[in-house]
């Protein structure tokens, strides 16, 4: 097949492959590899069949991108030459319409992208800082992601910033000096800590909404459920993950006195939100999302768990927006001990929304004393292990709601002068005091701990955490003068608390390195300490800023009224929230949160597209051993990603450390986060992976989480049970059975062996292309006749003719 | 010729289901099937309607006619299975499987048309796509010419030319339709997604696959049930030659489709030459899950990013729709 390049300018020229040969070479440069001829190799070879016979240029580099992603499953290598490949790509492109950084802030500003603060700082020095090299530190899937929505774009849509300027970018819209900007610019282009995605997003340009996440409280009145819609819409169309209680909402049949009427109770009004997040894009970057979360002893409770449902009434069912129960701990120990609950109305009973711990466990049983004496307009008893069970079930099923513990997060909530905490917000990582008029609002950062332990691996690197650990709380607290608060509710609560969220990434992969399996007593204890570290050096920091800068406004209005807490003052209220990191650990490329690896290979599916991700250090420990190779990767691939069951493997690795999240009971997945638990001032998010055999111990597993003292847990990964037919891989369904082959006579299905014996001659060459022709025609046949390897025709009776076939 | 899968039926026979199936397969492969029950309101469709409009020409050209394709293609799986074989099914628990296949036919025409509707698209021409195409017709008609020619009442099923018959219905609905076409027009959807272009919409094409390998098991268990129970058929080469035939007969005209879509461009980063290649390899494992030899001996999948559905998936579930769930 005769190939043309068409070229940019419309000139075309004949395809030829030493050129592209080349241009492999060229990205390969510099890399250790063994055979650096084999790796072309493989790639032309994947190349060959993509080229089509018209390619322009452009395309061209992308194919040939396509052909190295698809061996990325072989070796990290080709990971990191398609990441070669991407940059390339991505600075051809922006240096044909930017000569420097110099020129891209200027774009910027022109194109009213960048917010006019920055031009406050040295651009000379800042440029100089820059270093390019660091881009080597990011792999396909995070640069990919970066390139797909966190690079900032010009007006045209075109992207306008490298990797490199897109940190610096960043920095400057949170530090307060170049002096500072430089550091955090250095810990960032390092991936040594990360921003949550709209501070990644927005830091620096017109659009300066930093923060993740917001918490609101609806109160019981047509009045704060249209303002809290209004606010929502506002929220979630700035990036943000909007969290709303519902629980003061009165239930179904509550007495409205304005009209002397009943309440259609709070599901209808539920589905406003969902109908208002779905209408809302976030610049088409991320998907506006909210969380309902209600009291489980709220009389609609049944129709909250079945907003998820995706069968019954569409004016019941929520499929945009995300659910969660805020579970008191006297409802928990009815479940645990047999007791029943009670279902109450809080129109009738608002004392139980606000009320926490012995408080909540009198009021309840008062309410309880008057609903059996019957003094009680509304209640419902229910057998609390049933309720538990079909909960569990709806869990299983949808995905929803998540179970959040009220009182484990209200025992420590560090201003309860201020209010209590009403709910946490999407991710559940948040435990931050709010009120109708005060929208809690979190702004989040993650240390990604794979980047602490020391050359060695023999330890933590302590010392530049306590670094890494400064800038972040400096760098946060700065962030919220610069923070654009789309809601005055928002901004109330931020200036009140200055509440901060610094999180951790990359928990796995450091254990890992430091040869602790996840699933050990020792990966327990780590997590215990660095949780401890972690509080140490955040709130010394945020004690030294409030000498610098004052400590939050609420602590100080309570020690003017003589009321003052009785910890030192600090900066801000609470500073720790691990969240899922689900999108940053992508662009550092290490596991997300404290979430053990999800599997050795497996796809990985976001707004960017589909990944695959490969464990790097299996593999690098594999290839140690001299195990690594193409057949290897197809066995880890046919086991589904687990290294367990590979006898080939005992005695060479080390198993143990290479458990996926399936393989780690749930316990020990519990364990590790109620060790972060125990000094996290907000809260852990914690997804649980519950493999399909231990189903049957949900509730066993979920008392668990709450005897252990997690505040939250997040999403519930159960294994699906029923895949599809593998794509790549062979699997025998036909077993020993012969089918078609079982004839003998039939020369043209002789069984399964996989000789290679052409079906049986039906007459001489000749007889058979005469046959063709009367079938097929004579054009048909005489292309068959001239066919080469590339164009062999796929008609059985064709293939006989064709030389190339023969 | 009494206990054979395909006979004659009355509507007062099998209607007991035993403890000890006489094809405990078909328990299985309902059982299955009955855990992979979805629903199209689980996908947030919609979302996708900003990426809808951003697909160049050739793009939405695809995806419409892969779209178009299923529309009617889900349906007419289901009259090709209750016209022609259905009723002569003797064993209540082959029944199950394959009326629970007729079910999930339902859900998937259910989704397309969905689908169709969130995107504004043109539905008479949609629907119209398989038969008004000149090549996709080919497909069409391959399989209706045949099943006309063998519908339901012309058969008796007590005699092997019937057994024959039946076979040949089953093979061409459930795998040549469901096995080859199918197959090729997912891998135009997995192509979309790898390019991160509408996601949600082949999450549910995701579900859509689980499902037809099912179904496509179904067929193969049936067909090779068939040719135990009349050992007569394998021993009449020239029908069996049919056989192979046929099946390398759909793949030639799904070749010719993917070259009059594909031609000397690529759509989505693949190229005719990798779909070509594609479709040798899905045609050998059919070919090889029926006793018969490999007709090209390819053995890679070509199309690489084909591995992602093969390994376990993480879904960050607040961007794409989960397709991760049980929902039994």
């Amino acid at each position: 097949m005769k190939r043309t390049v068409i070229k940019r300018d419309g000139t075309e020229e004949p395809f030829r492959t030493q050129k592209i040969i080349n241009a492999i070479f060229e990205i390969i440069e510099g890399l250790e590899v063994e055979d650096d001829y084999e790796l072309v190799f493989l790639i032309m070879k994947e190349l060959d069949l993509k080229v089509p016979e018209r390619v322009s240029t452009e395309e061209l580099d992308r194919l040939v991108l396509k052909a190295i992603e698809q061996l990325i499953p072989r070796h990290p290598v080709y990971d990191t030459l398609a990441t070669r490949q991407l940059l390339k790509l991505i600075n051809k492109r922006i240096d044909r319409r930017l000569d420097s950084f110099r020129d891209y802030l200027e774009k910027g500003f022109e194109q009213e992208l960048l917010h006019e603060r920055l031009k406050d700082f040295d651009f000379e020095l800042l440029e100089q800082s820059l270093d390019f090299e660091r881009d080597r530190l990011l792999g396909y899937f995070g640069l990919t992601t970066m390139n797909d929505r966190y690079l900032m774009k010009n007006r045209d849509g075109e992207v306008m910033e490298k990797p490199q300027w897109f940190f610096m970018r960043v920095a400057m819209g949170i530090g307060n000096s170049n002096e500072e900007i430089i550091k955090i610019y250095n810990k960032l282009s390092k991936l040594e800590y990360l921003h949550s995605t709209p501070t990644l997003f927005n830091s620096g340009t017109v659009t300066s909404q930093y923060s993740s996440c917001y918490v609101s409280v609806i109160d019981d009145s047509l009045d704060s459920i249209m303002d809290k819609a209004r606010e929502t819409a506002f929220l979630a169309k700035y990036a943000g993950g909007v969290g709303t209680d519902v629980s003061r909402i009165r239930a179904t049949g509550s007495n409205i006195a304005s009209l002397n009427a009943p309440s259609s109770g709070a599901i209808p009004f539920i589905k406003i939100f969902d109908t208002l997040v779905n209408s809302i894009q976030q610049g088409g970057r991320r998907r506006s999302s909210q969380v309902v979360s209600m009291q489980p002893w709220h009389l609609d409770i049944d129709g909250f768990l079945d907003l998820r449902e995706t069968t019954g009434n569409a004016y019941f069912r929520t499929p945009s927006l995300n659910t969660s129960l805020w579970m008191p701990d006297e409802m928990m120990r009815r479940i645990d001990q047999g007791e029943p609950i009670y279902l109450f109305d809080p129109g009738e009973c608002p004392e139980l929304v606000d009320a926490t711990g012995d408080d909540f466990k009198k009021n309840y049983a008062r309410r309880i004393e008057q609903a059996e004496a019957g003094e009680l307009e509304q209640f419902r008893q229910l057998d609390s292990q049933d309720f538990f069970k079909k909960y569990l079930f709806k869990l299983a099923k949808t995905g929803h709601p998540w179970l959040i513990f009220k009182d484990e997060h209200n025992r420590h909530n560090p201003c309860p002068e201020y209010s209590v905490i009403n709910s946490s917000n999407l991710c559940t990582e948040i435990s931050i005091p709010n009120r109708p008029d005060s929208t809690a609002v979190c702004t989040l950062a993650s240390v990604n701990l794979s980047k602490h332990v020391k050359e060695d691996k023999s330890d933590i690197d302590w010392e530049k955490l306590v670094d890494t650990l400064e800038t972040m709380t400096r760098g946060l607290d700065n962030i919220l003068d610069k923070n654009f608060y789309p809601s005055e509710a928002a901004r109330q609560n931020t200036m009140d608390l200055r509440p901060l969220g610094i999180g951790l990434m990359g928990f796995a992969e450091a254990l890992i390195d430091l040869d602790i399996p996840y699933d050990s007593e020792e990966a327990v204890i780590l997590a215990r300490k660095l949780g401890a570290f972690m509080r140490k050096i955040a709130y010394r920091t945020s004690q030294e800023l409030a000498e610098e800068r004052g400590a939050f406004r609420h602590y100080r209005e309570m020690e003017e009224q003589g009321e003052g807490y009785d910890y030192p003052p600090r900066r801000n209220a609470v500073l720790l929230a691990i969240a899922p990191t689900a999108s940053i650990s992508i662009i550092t490329g290490t596991t997300s949160s404290i979430d053990s690896y999800f599997s050795n290979i497996y796809s990985r599916d976001t707004l960017s597209g589909k990944h695959i991700v490969i464990n790097r250090q299996l593999i690098e420990d594999l290839e140690e051993k001299g195990k690594w190779s193409d057949g290897m990767a197809d066995v880890i691939k046919a086991h589904n990603g687990s290294v367990q069951y590979i006898d080939e493997l005992d005695g060479v690795i080390d198993k143990e450390l290479y458990k996926t999240a399936y393989e780690i009971h749930p316990r020990r997945q519990i364990d590790i986060a109620a060790a972060f638990q125990e000094s996290i001032d907000q809260a852990v998010s914690k997804s649980l992976y519950i493999d399909e055999h231990l189903r049957e111990d949900m509730e066993e597993i979920y008392l668990y989480a709450w005897e252990k003292k997690l505040k939250s847990t997040y999403y519930c990964f159960i294994d699906k049970v029923v895949k599809g037919e593998k794509y790549t891989e062979k699997v025998n369904k036909r077993g020993s059975r012969k089918g078609f082959g079982g004839g003998g006579a039939a020369s043209a299905a002789n069984g399964d062996s996989s000789d290679t014996s052409e079906p049986a001659e039906a007459g001489t060459q000749a007889e058979l292309e005469a046959k063709a022709r009367q079938k097929f025609g004579d054009e048909v046949v005489d292309e068959a006749l001239e066919a080469d390897a590339d164009s062999c025709p796929t008609d059985p009776m064709l293939r006989r003719i064709c030389p190339a076939c023969e | 010729m009494i206990n054979k899968l395909i006979g004659r039926t009355s509507v007062r026979d099998n209607i007991k289901l035993s403890e000890d199936p006489s094809y405990p397969i078909f328990k299985e492969l309902y059982e299955k099937q009955k855990k992979a029950i979805w629903f199209p309101e689980e996908l947030n469709i919609q979302q996708d309607a900003l990426d809808y409009h951003s697909l160049s020409e050739d793009e939405k050209d695809l995806f419409d006619t892969a779209v178009g394709y299923f529309c009617s293609s889900e349906l007419l799986v289901q009259n090709v299975l209750v016209n022609s074989f259905f009723p002569l099914l003797t064993d209540p628990h082959a029944k199950m499987s394959f009326s629970t296949q007729l079910f999930m036919e339902n859900i998937h025409s259910d989704f397309f048309e969905i689908v169709l509707q969130s995107f504004g698209m043109d539905r008479e021409k949609m629907y119209d796509v398989a038969f008004d195409d000149p090549i996709l017709r080919k497909k069409q008609s391959l399989i209706v010419d045949e099943i006309d020619k063998i519908s339901y009442g012309q058969i008796d099923p007590e005699t092997l030319e019937g057994q024959k018959q039946v076979l040949r219905a089953i093979l061409l609905n459930n795998i040549i339709l469901e096995g080859i076409f199918f197959y090729s027009s997912f891998a135009h959807f997995f192509a979309l997604k790898d390019m991160a272009k509408m996601k949600n919409v082949v999450s549910g094409v995701e579900l859509v696959l689980i499902d037809e390998s099912l179904h496509l098991q179904n067929g193969i268990e049936a067909i090779l049930i068939m040719l135990d129970e009349n050992p007569e058929i394998v021993k009449d080469t020239e029908y069996v030659q049919d056989i192979r035939d046929v099946i390398l007969e759909g793949t030639a005209l799904e070749i010719e489709y993917v070259k009059h879509k594909f031609g000397d461009r690529t759509i989505l980063g693949i190229s005719y030459g990798e779909l070509e290649r594609y479709l040798k390899y899905i045609t050998d494992r059919r070919l090889q899950e029926l006793g018969f030899q490999q007709e090209f001996h390819i053995t890679e999948n070509p199309l690489r990013f084909l591995q992602k559905e093969d390994v376990k998936k993480l879904i960050n579930f607040f961007e794409v729709s989960s397709t991760e769930y049980t929902n039994y």
